[in-house]
């Protein structure tokens, strides 16, 4: 539509503040990056800016050779895999049947699961019924109470609409029950969206601290996020709490640890980043 | 049922409740193999979406664990009486509201800004690039953030301290101001969100009718000129519904933020109505005080959703609903 005007003043300072912008968000990482990859004397004596002074890798080692980080970290895949496994299987199964119109209540399910966006009981109400139900201290707590997200379901069941009315008559008319269409037709069909509500519920459970805090016990099952606030906390309350962690926990060995909780979502970011806007939009004409 | 005895014309045919009944166990028996995929989830949200709701009761009652829900003694509003007489109340209901509204002030226009800069951005490689980076801070963990921030502002060898010392400042220590915890809170929401919130007006912007465009082209109207009187006004609707949406979630401050980064050196400041539910109900386990802070909290919220939807209509804007 404006093809052809000169870059004037106005592109120029744009550019620069956009510049500014993907700076902001990018040097930050950079610098925790850069100090993991440093020696100790650079990092004490404030010399590392961008870019790794002594460059080594000792700090990994250290977070490797750890007693909790690495069992931390295994933790938090197994409850990463097998909490977005439990997601995306609950959001199909609940998304496929809402999907149909001619299924029996479907208007009254709907606003019985929409209205719980807007009621939020608070923390306490939460944690007792994981209580009663005998999860605390157990993986469960981390995957069952939170199985479906419901903005994600809207979603699923927004994409599922979008081609199967046609798709079941169809099937139905060849004698397929309603599991084999959801699982044989509906879902090889539906696999960027999958992909999509499964990138959604992976970050979730990966960025996870404040429920595994809250429902886990025992320092065994702690997940990478609640280890990694351990290093920044020490114990609550007290005022000096940020200057005894900032002197006890090596900020090398610390940053090493916060690159490598890092990693995974930058790898699965590209893929994610596919999907954002489509999830953004169906979510806002939902509202 | 008076009327299941009348003959009804063909016309005029009331479904009675007797027919009701049977067409609704048609459409069951029908939708049997849907209902039996549904019910994984249908059991997912009355245990824990309506369940914590059903749960909320403990806030009218002396909830012991050992006597459960049920047989845990009423005591009425006693805990909302203790916590509105509580020494804590008027900062934490001061803390919640100032947090939300300064959060909700500076960190809203942001990624309007940010959109409209982007949309004026011609190279589109480098727009590409520049929307990349900025959606990536949302996927950061609350933990990796908030260690970033304690990092930079280290007294001893925070990178913020560092550039002071070099402009011949001395340290300060940040986290435990008060005056400084609301603008560390603020700007790393911005930082946080304003990328990934951008899409949504980046696509209202995508929307807009290139007519409108041309037209104000051939009027001689400048680039500047163009984003005030057209982009921005056809972003507005959308805008209108952020805000209402913003407004409604004003007082549900990112506890899981606060908690990494408060002290008690700025309680004062920053403990929120839910920072106090997690350290009275859960660090203390007086889970009935808890769910009384917590219910009342999700009340004021309510309200506030309802006050913003009304305002916004009223005005002649869109409404949620």
């Amino acid at each position: 539509m404006v093809g052809q005007r000169k870059f004037g003043l106005f592109d120029l300072l744009n550019t620069i503040a956009m510049a500014l912008v993907a700076c902001a968000t990018i040097i930050p990482l950079v610098y925790i990056a850069a100090i993991s990859l440093s020696d100790t004397a650079s990092v004490t004596q404030g010399k590392v800016w961008l870019w790794p002074q002594g460059l080594n890798f000792k700090a990994y080692a250290q977070v490797l050779n750890d007693i909790k980080i690495p069992r931390a970290y295994l933790n938090t895949i197994m409850y990463t895999a097998l909490g977005t496994f439990i997601n995306v299987l609950m959001t199909c199964l609940a998304a496929y049947p809402l999907s149909q119109h001619e299924f029996v209540g479907r208007k009254y399910w709907m606003f019985l699961i929409v209205i719980t966006m807007f009621l939020n009981p608070g923390i306490i109400p939460n944690y007792l019924i994981v209580k009663e139900l005998g999860m605390i201290d157990t993986v469960w707590a981390l995957v069952i109470p939170n199985a479906i997200w419901t903005f994600q379901l809207i979603i699923l069941k927004s994409f599922f609409e979008g081609s199967s009315s046609s798709i079941r008559e169809a099937a139905k008319v060849d004698g397929a029950s309603d599991y084999r269409i959801l699982f044989s037709i509906m879902l090889p069909l539906s696999k960027p969206a999958l992909a999509s509500i499964a990138l959604f519920y992976f970050i979730g459970h990966w960025n996870s601290y404040f429920l595994p805090m809250i429902y886990l016990n025992t320092d065994t099952l702690y997940p990478l996020q609640v280890v990694l606030r351990s290093m920044l906390v020490f114990n609550e309350g007290s005022g000096s709490a940020l200057v005894e962690a900032a002197a006890l926990a090596p900020q090398a060995k610390k940053n090493a640890t916060i690159v490598l909780a890092m990693i995974p979502v930058l790898m699965v970011y590209p893929f994610a980043q596919k999907y954002f806007a489509k999830g953004v939009m169906l979510g806002s004409e939902k509202g | 049922m008076p009327d299941t005895n009348i003959v009804s014309l063909p016309v005029k045919e009331k479904p009675t409740f007797k027919s009701k009944m049977a067409r609704l166990g048609k459409r069951i028996v029908r939708d049997r193999q849907l209902l039996i995929i549904f019910l994984p989830g249908l059991l997912f949200y009355l245990l824990f979406r309506y369940g914590p709701l059903y749960g909320l009761i403990i806030a009218f009652k002396d909830y012991s664990v050992f006597r459960g829900i049920i047989d845990s003694p009423w005591v009425g509003f006693e805990y909302f009486e203790k916590f509105f007489n509580a020494p804590e109340f008027w900062q934490l209901f001061k803390n919640t509201f100032l947090l939300g509204f300064l959060t909700l002030v500076f960190s809203f226009p942001a990624p309007i800004l940010l959109a409209l800069l982007l949309n004026e951005v011609r190279i589109s490689w480098f727009k590409k690039g520049v929307q990349t980076a900025s959606y990536l801070p949302t996927f950061l963990s609350v933990v990796i953030i908030s260690s970033m921030i304690i990092d930079f502002l280290s007294p001893t060898n925070g990178i913020v301290n560092k550039i002071l010392n070099s402009l011949g400042f001395a340290s300060k220590y940040f986290l435990i101001d008060p005056d400084w915890f609301r603008p560390i809170y603020i700007i790393s929401e911005i930082w946080t969100n304003a990328g990934y919130e951008s899409i949504v007006y980046l696509a209202a912007i995508a929307g807009i009718s290139p007519t409108l465009y041309e037209a104000a082209k051939v009027d001689g109207a400048s680039r500047l000129k163009m984003i005030f009187s057209v982009t921005l006004p056809s972003i507005l609707p959308t805008v209108l519904i952020m805000l209402i949406l913003k407004t409604g979630n004003m007082i549900t401050i990112g506890y899981e933020k606060v908690l990494l980064l408060y002290n008690t050196m700025t309680y004062e400041v920053a403990d929120v109505f839910s920072t106090f539910v997690y350290r009275k109900g859960l660090l203390a386990n007086d889970y009935s005080y808890g769910a009384a802070v917590g219910l009342f909290e999700a009340f004021v919220a309510m309200a506030l959703l309802l006050i913003s939807n009304y305002a916004s209509k009223r005005m002649g804007g869109n409404g949620l609903w």
